[in-house]
């Protein structure tokens, strides 16, 4: 069952989660929403299949028919405007 | 600390493209000015128009033969049909949620079917006449190279992105001017409308980019050049002949696998990695010409090979080498086999993606890529073709999967820890990831020998 969450919520739980894939070598500061996660180096195309298990399992979000555009979860923004776009559907 | 002085100069020049008083300068050109996106993709649409007759001719016939008026003729009722067909799958992608249930959801079946309809009415000579024959058998071997383009359109439908689009849209790329393998570089609309420029600033660094792309081509080609006389002494080479014989003379791997020349075992080695190293530059000097021209006209989508031979793991060199053709594997076999089956046994789902994607989605792509055997159902031909690529592709997708599982695990356990050792453990690293594909590519190389031969010598590689 997805969880219903706050945006501020959403956003700091996503950050957090991110924290936990990103790249070793990657210094982490701030999180900028807009940051692309993979270019920046944040973390690479692997760590993008672990945000789509995050929101699988967080949101509840099933890709099965829809599929996914890696472009859609480029940065915490995009991917908190996917999540909300699925919340409301 | 100052950065050395020669250090300083290096990235200058090497990082011309980045130089703001240059992007100054060229964003106020009158040519620059002029090219307004809409004026480059007017040019880009043309330029497909142009493309999909010329490409359609070429794959019917030489062009010597053009000479005689009814060559024309094939080609002539064959490209009409074609672009009916792209026009139906736009249609298809623009109306994405009015399909019935099974086509949205296997949307990619669906649009392969086509082709392989088309393959057994070749077969069965499904056509009354020659003639129609003839058409059918350029509309199919047109596919190979069109199929993965359309796909990405019928992609971008099944995301609700193509809805407001129009033909034109997605034409540009299914004919696109950048040309490229049956691989489309830059991908489809989705990657490609989000790449685009719309400011000048924008599309000038994308411009300088694009140019230090197209240097890059020559400079790799040069080494290529030296390379080739050099090392191979290739005497098909302008520079062996000044070089007057001294070269090092190490046989090219596709020599040895046929048994034109029996080295030492050291130096069957040693070609094993030269060959890494000249498809690593091939491949790059190939692909910075497609990335380039789409930078030029304003798409600053990723390199197709970025410094492969530094990756430190087989994920990481798959990812580096031929980006756009991981990106097909991904996006058309990996991701829906991921999101699709296992979705509760972690390890296994992401094994079963790697594998549909490095092992099924690889031998098909290269099914269709040899589309003579193919049309002419000539299955030992296909065979002889693919045999050894199946053992190739079986070994990339065992590395792949160890490669992603270990990165998975230890990724949490080493963000904690900081950062990755460097030096000698990094070249170690490095070193393995080069011997990997070296070893693996020995069944990539096209060769004359059946799998058993090719097996005895690969086995001779450690001793055996």
């Amino acid at each position: 069952m997805g969880m219903i969450l706050e945006p501020e919520r959403r956003k700091t739980d996503l950050i957090d989660f991110l924290r936990t894939i990103q790249r070793p070598d990657f210094p982490l500061q701030e999180i900028d929403g807009d940051l692309s996660l993979v270019e920046s180096g944040l973390i690479d195309s692997l760590a993008l299949l672990q945000i789509i298990t995050y929101l699988e399992q967080t949101y509840d979000i099933d890709f099965r028919e829809k599929g996914i555009d890696p472009g859609e979860i480029k940065s915490v923004n995009a991917i908190l405007e996917l999540i909300a776009r699925e919340s409301a559907a | 600390m100052k950065t050395p002085a020669f250090l300083a100069l290096y990235r200058a020049v090497s990082q011309f493209h980045e130089n703001e008083t240059l992007i100054g300068w060229l964003q106020d050109c009158k040519l620059v000015v002029w090219l307004t996106p809409q004026r480059r993709k007017t040019i880009l649409v043309v330029g497909a128009t142009f493309a999909a007759i010329v490409g359609t001719m070429d794959r019917h016939a030489r062009w010597s033969d053009y000479r005689h008026a009814a060559t024309w003729l094939v080609p002539a009722v064959a490209l009409p049909i074609l672009l009916g067909i792209i026009y139906l799958l736009y249609l298809m992608a623009v109306h994405f949620k009015r399909l019935p249930a099974f086509v949205r959801t296997r949307p990619q079946i669906c649009v392969h079917i086509l082709i392989w309809v088309l393959l057994v009415s070749i077969w069965l000579k499904l056509s009354p006449s020659v003639f129609g024959i003839m058409v059918i058998t350029l509309i199919a071997g047109s596919f190979p190279y069109l199929i993965w383009r359309c796909g990405y359109m019928v992609l971008s439908g099944q995301r609700g992105k193509a809805i407001t689009t129009k033909f034109t849209d997605h034409f540009f790329y299914i004919f696109p001017v950048w040309d490229g393998t049956n691989t489309p570089p830059g991908k489809g609309y989705d990657n490609l409308s989000r790449a685009a420029t719309q400011t000048a600033t924008a599309y000038t660094r994308s411009l300088l980019a694009g140019v230090k792309l197209l240097l890059l081509v020559a400079l790799w080609q040069g080494v290529m050049q030296v390379m080739g006389a050099v090392v191979y002494g290739d005497p098909k080479n302008s520079l062996t002949g000044i070089l007057g014989g001294h070269d090092l003379g190490i046989p090219r791997l596709k020599y040895i696998i046929n048994g034109n020349v029996a080295p030492a075992l050291g130096i069957v080695w040693l070609s094993l990695y030269l060959e890494l190293i000249w498809e690593a530059l091939s491949i790059a000097a190939r692909g910075h010409v497609w990335v380039g021209v789409l930078r030029l006209f304003g798409f600053p989508v990723f390199r197709n090979t970025y410094k492969p031979l530094l990756a430190e793991s087989i994920v990481e060199f798959w990812n580096r080498f031929y980006y756009y053709f991981k990106e097909l594997l991904v996006e058309f076999f990996f991701l829906p086999t991921y999101l699709r089956y296992f979705r509760n046994r972690p390890v296994l789902r992401m094994i079963a993606a790697v594998f549909a994607a490095a092992l099924i989605g690889n031998m098909y792509y290269h099914l269709l890529q040899a589309r003579h055997p193919l049309i002419a159902a000539d299955f030992k031909q296909l065979w002889g073709l693919l045999g050894a690529r199946l053992i190739y592709c079986f070994m990339l997708a065992v590395g792949i999967s160890i490669s992603m599982l270990r990165q998975q695990r230890q990724r949490g356990r080493m963000a904690a820890l900081g950062p990755r050792k460097g030096g000698v453990y990094r070249l170690g690293r490095i070193a393995s990831v080069w011997t990997f594909f070296a070893v693996i590519n020995f069944w990539n190389v096209k060769a004359g020998i059946t799998i058993p031969e090719r097996g005895r010598l690969f086995l001779s590689l450690f001793g055996f």
